[in-house]
């Protein structure tokens, strides 16, 4: 949203009579533009002319969607056109789709879509968080899909793989890029025949928990990168026919990594929703967090309790001050203690009593959630 | 999504100590009713794009300020009418392509000024053709597009939904007919973008996001599904993820390490009053927060203070005051975000 988290300086509205005069002129440039457009559209003229001044109108204003809804029935009609002259190619036209591999008309419909793609990067780079502009991509890349050649197609949504990885350098946090990177993705995996009943799995699902380590290492605070990395696990490990031995080391070693970055910054909300997360997955009760360790149950899930509320205690030491240390133990805790009730000395309720105490005390904009942890844990 | 922004920006009044400060409903108001009024600017016709949802934003602040006929209901109903489409949709302006959201807005605002007599005069049997418009955009796999144009979202489910609802063609609205949609595949839906730390993404595998949160929430609040899919664990496990959205300053972010923006006052608020735990909240420095985004002598409100106010981020956070009880303001629908004592009329599962 352009109207979000940017202080726009500039507009001043003691406007002088000049600067009410230009504002005027551009008002009727604008409409004058949007007005030639609607009009030929609405005339069925979808010539390169028309579509030449939807550039203009968009790159003025890529949110009016009504003008992307033009745009793609212009090229709807040049791809018809392009497919019914299949028999008639230019020779110029059918030398290049020959060197191309492609017949005629799949060939200028794979140019007029890059050209399109082209087209829209300034944009997206200006206005990455537009739904409009990763949609109408989205459709040109589906428009490829259905045209071309499986081969064609793979290539293209290759390109958006570096495309997006591009946009997602310069924001990693910008959700658009990675359902866009889910996206491409699943096509690339469909395309090339690999992976099982198009869910993706298999295919790409190495490098793209790669792409997640990289990400982290390069900024630990990615809470995006980490969740993307939790999304995948269950086809990776599934991909790596990962036995027993296998997910334990998995797991052990998601542990390993995520509580170094817990000691570079314990303060890093990100990073405990990771820890989170592979706790989840110990928990039947978390449908959402599916299992990593084969067989678990109960016995590994104390198991790992266990071990993480002894790891999370250690890390008090230094960090007396962070809430989402006092939020771990407790909550781990009590998952502790409803699995073994006698807590078998581990957990004692002096000291959970003393830690919602510390909790209510650095945190006290939560304190309606704190008071009912207090009831429900009976403390 | 850019609106037309400013005059006003977020600030204390000279002198006013923040604790002093109130919310300047008159200012507010003024500031409605002049939006339409600026066609000398560049950016009213750049945001031509949102102008039904425009009006459904102004005029739902209008309503919950106290305020109902502070736009002419001739001139609404006029404008509503005039972005209708033959197969039922709305558009976002006249001549402006239909869409699923403007549709929904455009109900709204129908609802909201009692007009859907006037829709069937100009379209005989026309709530009928706007469930319709509503219902074939639903996808096989229980999704719904915007348009036939296929991008599909969260949103778009959840404009579905509360669409049917005020027009009375959910399922459970009509026994006795066949399901206009599939329920229980849009449901589905949803459930498979519910994550692990109990928030809601914007298709399955994305990362929670308080404006995908308030809508799955809602879908599933108006297809009465809310309480039994959660169960009291969700919604504790989906109540700490969105508490967590409180800053030190009271404001509210949309997801981890992200910045306060007046309007997640909304999208997180009326979402934690879905799931009873709005009390998970610092309420009282919300409040601060929220008037602290006011222009109290321009009126609107922006997304953090210092910041050009817009309609968007006024109704948002007026509805957000409406939520956390402040006085004078009026009840707040928390799944449609409309006056409750409209909303009490619709017909619940």
């Amino acid at each position: 949203m352009g109207s979000h988290g940017i202080p726009r300086v500039g507009a001043t509205f003691d406007k002088s009579e000049q600067a009410r005069d230009k504002e005027w002129k551009q008002i009727a440039q604008y409409q004058a533009l949007e007005k030639d457009v609607v009009g030929r559209v609405n005339a069925k003229d979808y010539s390169d002319a028309t579509f030449q001044l939807t550039s203009q109108l968009l790159t003025q204003n890529p949110e009016y969607y009504t003008i992307w809804n033009y745009r793609r029935l212009i090229l709807q009609d040049v791809f018809a056109r392009e497919l019914a002259a299949a028999d008639h190619p230019s020779e110029q036209g059918a030398a290049a789709a020959d060197k191309a591999g492609l017949p005629p008309a799949q060939h200028e419909i794979l140019l007029l879509i890059k050209e399109d793609l082209q087209f829209l990067i300034p944009l997206l780079k200006q206005y990455p968080k537009c739904y409009w502009i990763w949609n109408h991509r989205s459709w040109l890349l589906g428009a490829a899909t259905k045209h071309l050649l499986a081969r064609g197609a793979v290539e293209l949504w290759q390109g958006e793989l570096g495309l997006v990885s591009k946009m997602l350098g310069l924001d990693s946090r910008n959700f658009h890029g990675w359902g866009y990177r889910r996206e491409v993705v699943q096509a690339i995996e469909r395309l090339s025949g690999g992976g099982d009943e198009g869910k993706g799995s298999g295919g790409l699902v190495e490098p793209e928990f790669a792409y997640t380590t990289k990400m982290i290492q390069s900024n630990l605070s990615n809470f995006s990168a980490w969740h993307y990395r939790s999304q995948l696990m269950p086809a990776l490990l599934s991909s790596r026919n990962a036995d027993t031995a296998a997910r334990q080391a998995f797991l052990d070693a998601e542990f390993e990594l995520i509580t170094k970055a817990l000691y570079t910054d314990p303060y890093d909300q990100s990073l405990w929703f990771y820890h989170q997360y592979l706790m989840a997955t110990l928990n039947p009760s978390n449908a959402q967090a599916p299992p990593i360790l084969d067989p678990c149950g109960a016995a590994e899930h104390l198991q790992y309790l266990d071990q993480e509320i002894e790891s999370v205690r250690e890390m008090l030491d230094g960090a007396e001050d962070c809430k989402y240390i006092y939020q771990a133990l407790l909550e781990y805790s009590g998952r502790y203690l409803e699995l073994a009730p006698e807590g078998e000395g581990k957990v004692t309720v002096t000291e959970l009593k003393e830690w919602l105490r510390e909790l209510r005390k650095i945190d006290p904009l939560r304190d309606g959630r704190w008071r009912d942890l207090e009831g429900k844990m009976k403390l | 999504m850019s609106l037309a922004a400013g005059p006003g920006r977020g600030h204390i009044a000279e002198g006013q100590l923040p604790e002093e400060m109130k919310l300047v409903v008159d200012k507010h108001v003024a500031y409605i009713q002049s939006l339409d009024t600026r066609r000398d600017e560049l950016e009213y016709h750049l945001t031509e794009h949102l102008r039904i949802g425009g009006i459904y934003w102004g005029l739902t602040a209008l309503h919950l300020l106290g305020q109902p006929d502070a736009l002419p209901r001739e001139g609404l109903l006029e404008y509503v009418r005039s972005c209708l489409h033959e197969d039922g949709g709305f558009g976002a302006a006249p001549g402006h392509d239909a869409h699923i959201l403007y549709t929904g807005y455009s109900v709204q605002i129908l609802t909201m000024i009692d007009g859907f007599e006037a829709l069937e005069e100009k379209m005989p049997d026309g709530k009928h053709k706007v469930a319709t418009f509503v219902a074939n955009l639903q996808q096989s796999d229980g999704r719904f597009a915007g348009d036939q144009w296929g991008e599909t979202d969260t949103r778009f489910l959840f404009s579905a939904f509360y669409t049917l609802s005020l027009l009375g063609y959910m399922p459970h609205q009509r026994p006795s007919e066949p399901p206009i949609i599939d329920v229980p595949a849009a449901t589905a839906y949803i459930k498979a973008c519910h994550n692990f730390d109990g928030g809601f993404g914007v298709a399955p595998g994305a990362e929670s996001h308080s404006g995908q949160v308030f809508t799955c929430v809602g879908a599933l609040s108006v297809a009465g599904e809310l309480d039994s899919y959660l169960g009291e664990e969700g919604k504790d496990r989906l109540g700490a993820w969105l508490s967590e959205r409180q800053l030190g300053s009271g404001g509210l972010n949309g997801r981890p390490e992200k910045l306060v923006d007046v309007c997640y006052s909304w999208w997180v608020g009326s979402s934690l009053a879905m799931i009873d735990r709005l009390h998970w909240l610092d309420k009282a420095k919300l409040t601060a927060f929220i008037l602290q985004c006011q222009d109290p002598e321009q009126g609107g409100i922006a997304d953090r203070p210092e910041d050009m106010v817009d309609v968007f981020h006024t109704v948002f956070g007026i509805a957000g005051l409406s939520l956390l009880g402040y006085p004078g303001v009026g009840e707040v629908d928390p799944a449609y975000c409309m006056p409750k004592h409209i909303t009490a009329k619709i017909q619940r599962p």
